[in-house]
This record gives structure tokens, C-alpha cells and sequence, in this order.
């Protein structure tokens, strides 16, 4: 049966084209206001050496027929995403190659004359392992004497929290989530340190960029005087990618990024836990997985090496830049390690709540991987069995979930300090309450050590 | 013309060069007013900058030629 054609609600700023689906496929409008634009793009070379060079996202144009508009002068099928990933997920080193990429793709633009008329991080995603750019339409002719429009947004977007990141905490790009725009300049220029004013380049391109803000705020500039050569354009991108370059991440020892070292695990528990999930990974041959809690992601690797597109969530963000450090030292196509409160997953954003999709938006998958994670949820965070299973069925079709008795140190550990109010932590009150959503299809104890895997069917 | 001369004649010619070509492209996004500013200023600073690398093995050949002619003062 066809489906109606809906725009995507986060696509509306640019009038060059937008984006909507059909059938469950992604689709572009390209609009008559970008025909010289798209024109140029596709027959400069531009087109061929940025989708070569794995920078841009492939697409093919399809019929014409299929535009919503009049306005239409092409629609393109770009080539899908797996998962669409927003920067307040992102750990440090994934921030800052989709900063460097957006750098690499400005400079290749102005190779052939064109120039990137944004620079929103939202734009780039991951795609078998590596960072593209999915907006086809941020390219515009260059006119070889104006400043790069985007060159506030990209300090907005990349520059100013990376360096929140790396000079105050490795959380502050959850600031992304209130400001849809990139973290305002003034409000970085007041987070980083003083001793930042006194070094170059963040002195340029934030702290005296916040004044000059300021000092020409709602004043308009006679065109004569927006003028700039293009060795100087070029100089203005070097320098933001020094800058960028610059920008480092020490990793600490953090909560959970030794676990694997601090875990009560025996070899041979280990081993038999790696080979349950297999089997279960083969029993119920998912598209797409997410394993929540992945840690450092060995266990996302077992789906991630047989060909499933596997997405590795943590909370921690020294886990997931560990994690994702590893996915790049082994060219990785299959693992992307994001970061993930699942207390207060991703939020809906943007205009209406609609322009970044929440975290649940974006399921449901075809199966979830929940190990070692249920005495997170039900202990330190007080969730009910039953509000875990209702949750995860809204998520999955298959859940491999594995229950932690109380009796387990990892329990033990976490009501070390607080009182034990819960008498409904038991297996068989697990099962119980699981068993009202998904269906058990086997349950394994791992050898050497007192935890069960499940393997869960949804009921729905 | 002597040296300083020279670079001062072609830090001009820069900043003039940057300064040229008028023309505005089309924008959906508030590109800032202080953010073109702010990109011109860095402009002439890199501009400067990379003045300054090009020549610089003539400036330090120029300083130590006064330092040593000092020094043989002092002698």
C-alpha cells in the first residue's frame, strides 16, 4: 500500500530543497532557486571527488514526478543512513573529525569554486564507520570576496564547544541540547578559562569574535566593506583548522571505562557470555542493533563482525571515546559508539519538538542488547521491572537481556551506600514482569558466575 | 627602496587585495555582522603573519646585522 509523502520535520531553514519520505524512502527536493548551484556541483567535479573521497553522501536522481512541490527542478535519493546522530551524542574525537571533515569538504569546495553556505554539525553523520556531510545543498557558487557566510556557525557548532570540552568538561556539549544553533559565543567566551584570551587563536576566534558580536550587533556593513581575497578566505580556514587540530582530549580513568578490568568476571564466564549472544544474534538475525550500556563495546563487536550494522551506547563518555577510538584504529564499518543517558535519553528539539528526533523517535530496532544493565536501571535509578519492559518493547522486537541477582558484587556494590528497598529484585519477579511484554525464548546461565541471559521475543 | 620599505609596501598591497573584488552571495543562515568583521580583521593578521614568515630570514639577517654592529660599538 502507498504511503503519503511527509517533509522531515527538521528540514525547512534552507530554501534550496528539503527533505521528506516516501514509502519509507528518504528523498531530496532540490528547488528551481538551486538549479545553478546543483548544476555546478555535479558537473565541476565537486560532486565526484567529495562522494569518492567518502566526504559526501552518494545519491541518485530519480524521477521528477515525485516532487511535492512545483518548485522542484530535481529530487534526489540519497543513499541511507543507519542511524541519524546528533553532536550532544558525540564523544570528544567524533566531534572533532566532523569539525575537521566540515573544514576538509569547505577547502575542497573552494577548490572548485564553490563554498559551504553552512557549517551545522547536524549535517555530518556516520556512515559505514566514517563521517559524511548529508546535505547535498550546502554548496553554493563561490563569489570569491565575501567572508565564509558559515564561518559563525562553525564556531558556534564545532569550535567553541570543542574547546568547552577540552578546557572545562567533557560533558559541556550537552549544552548543544538548549541551544539548537551551536553554544552562543558569549556564553563560551565567559565558560573558558581567562588564561584562554591570552592564546591566539581561541583569542581570535572567540573571545575578540564575542566582542566584535557585541560591537556590531543589528548594524548592517556596506557591502564594499564585507570584502575579502580568496588567499585570505583560505587563511581563514587554515587557521580555524589549526585551531581545531589543537584541540586535544587527555582520557582519565573514569566510572565505567575500566569495567571490563574491575569486573567480577572469570575468563571463562567472559568467554561463555560472548558465546551466548552469538547464538543469539543467530537466532534472531537482526537488521540493526542496539546494545545499550556497551561499555567499551565488545559485545556490540560479536554483531558488528558478522555484518550487522550495530549501534554501541554509553553513558560514559570516556567509554565511548575509547570505544570509538578503537572503531577508527580497525576501520570499523559496522560499530558506531555514541553517548546515551538511558535515564534521560535524547530529547526531541527544535521547532514544534520536532526538528531533532528524540532518542525513542528513532526506533524501533529490530534488537537490543541490555548486559550487566538491568541492576543500573532497577537499583540505582529505582525503575520497576515492568516500566523496563514496556520501555524496551517499544524499542525492539528482540531484547537479549541479562539478569544480575542480588547476591552479585556488581549489586552489592551499588547498594553499598544506599538502603535496600528492593524486595522486587528477584528473578522471578524479572521474568514475571518481562514475561508480560516479551516472550522468553530461552534463558542460559552464564557458566562460572550467578547471571542469566535472555533472549526475549516483543509480544507486539 | 630599503627592506622596510618593501614589507610595508606589500602588507599594503595585501590588505588593498583583500579589500577588493565587491560582490554578495545569497544566505539563509545570519552570517553576523561582527562574524564578516571579525574574519576581515584576521585576514590582515594572517595576512601580516605570513608577511612576516616570508621575510622573516631578511629581518633576522637585518636584526642581527644591528645587534652585531652594536656589539662592535660596545668593543
Amino acid at each position: 500500500m502507498k504511503t503519503k509523502a511527509e517533509k522531515v520535520a527538521g528540514s525547512f531553514r534552507d530554501p534550496s530543497g528539503f527533505l521528506f519520505k516516501k514509502n519509507d524512502i528518504l528523498y531530496r527536493q532540490v528547488n528551481e532557486a538551486y538549479r545553478e548551484n546543483y548544476d555546478y556541483l555535479m558537473n565541476s567535479g565537486l560532486y565526484e571527488r567529495l562522494t569518492e573521497s567518502g566526504c559526501l553522501v552518494k545519491h541518485e536522481e530519480v524521477n521528477l514526478s515525485l516532487a511535492l512541490s512545483p518548485s522542484a527542478y530535481k529530487v534526489i535519493r540519497p543513499e541511507p543512513v543507519a542511524f541519524i546522530s546528533y553532536p550532544y551524542e558525540w564523544c570528544f574525537s567524533q566531534f572533532r573529525d566532523a569539525a575537521l571533515l566540515t573544514l576538509k569538504i569547505q577547502k575542497t569546495a573552494l577548490e572548485f569554486g564553490m563554498s559551504l553556505k553552512d557549517a551545522s554539525a547536524y549535517n555530518i553523520q556516520f556512515h559505514y564507520g566514517h563521517q559524511v556531510l548529508i546535505d547535498t545543498l550546502s554548496f553554493e557558487r563561490e563569489i570569491e570576496c565575501v567572508p565564509w557566510v558559515a564561518y559563525r556557525q562553525y564556531c558556534q557548532h564545532f569550535l567553541g564547544p570543542l574547546l568547552l570540552m577540552a578546557y572545562r568538561d567533557i560533558r559541556m556539549n550537552q549544552l548543544l541540547k538548549l541551544f539548537i544553533d551551536g553554544i552562543p559565543l558569549d556564553l563560551t567566551s565567559r565558560l573558558l578559562p581567562a588564561y584562554t584570551r591570552f592564546l591566539p587563536a581561541i583569542s581570535l576566534h572567540i573571545h575578540i569574535h564575542t566582542m566584535s558580536q557585541k560591537r556590531y550587533a543589528d548594524k548592517a556593513v556596506r557591502k564594499d566593506k564585507k570584502r575579502i581575497g580568496r588567499n585570505a578566505l583560505l587563511g581563514i580556514i587554515t587557521s580555524l583548522e589549526n585551531a581545531t587540530r589543537k584541540i586535544r582530549y587527555r582520557l582519565e580513568k573514569s566510572e565505567w571505562g575500566e569495567y571490563y578490568e574491575d569486573t567480577n568476571y572469570s575468563r571463562a564466564a567472559f568467554e561463555h557470555k560472548k558465546r551466548i549472544i552469538a547464538e543469539f544474534i543467530e537466532k534472531a538475525r537482526p537488521e540493526l542493533v542496539w546494545d545499550l550500556g556497551a561499555n567499551l563495546g565488545i559485545f556490540s563487536r560479536i554483531a558488528g563482525d558478522l555484518g550487522i550494522r550495530t549501534i554501541s551506547f554509553d553513558i560514559d563518555p570516556q567509554a565511548v571515546e575509547k570505544n570509538y577510538r578503537k572503531c577508527v584504529s580497525d576501520k570499523e564499518r559496522n560499530i558506531l559508539p555514541l553517548l546515551l543517558d538511558l535515564t534521560n535519553p535524547s530529547p526531541s528539539i527544535g521547532w514544534e519538538n520536532k526538528e531533532r528526533m528524540s532518542f525513542l523517535d528513532r526506533g524501533p530496532v529490530s534488537m537490543i542488547f541490555a548486559l550487566a544493565l538491568i541492576h543500573h536501571l532497577a537499583i540505582s535509578n529505582n525503575l520497576p521491572f515492568a516500566r523496563i519492559a514496556e520501555s524496551f518493547q517499544k524499542l525492539c522486537r528482540s531484547l537479549a537481556i541479562e539478569f544480575v541477582p542480588k547476591k552479585d558484587s556488581q549489586v552489592q556494590r551499588l547498594l553499598a551506600t544506599r538502603e535496600d528497598i528492593f524486595d522486587q529484585y528477584t528473578q522471578s519477579n524479572f521474568e514475571k514482569e518481562f514475561g508480560r511484554y516479551f516472550l522468553i525464548h530461552e534463558q542460559v546461565a552464564i557458566q562460572d558466575s550467578n547471571r542469566i541471559l535472555y533472549l526475549m521475543q516483543s509480544r507486539t | 627602496m630599503n627592506k622596510t620599505e618593501r614589507i610595508s609596501r606589500i602588507l599594503l598591497l595585501f590588505v588593498v587585495g583583500i579589500m577588493a573584488f565587491p560582490k554578495c552571495i545569497f544566505a539563509y543562515i545570519d552570517p553576523g555582522t561582527g562574524s564578516y568583521i571579525i574574519q576581515i580583521m584576521i585576514a590582515v593578521f594572517i595576512g601580516i603573519s605570513f608577511a612576516v614568515r616570508v621575510y622573516w630570514k631578511k629581518i633576522k639577517a637585518f636584526l642581527s646585522g644591528v645587534f652585531k654592529k652594536n656589539s662592535g660599538d660596545e668593543n
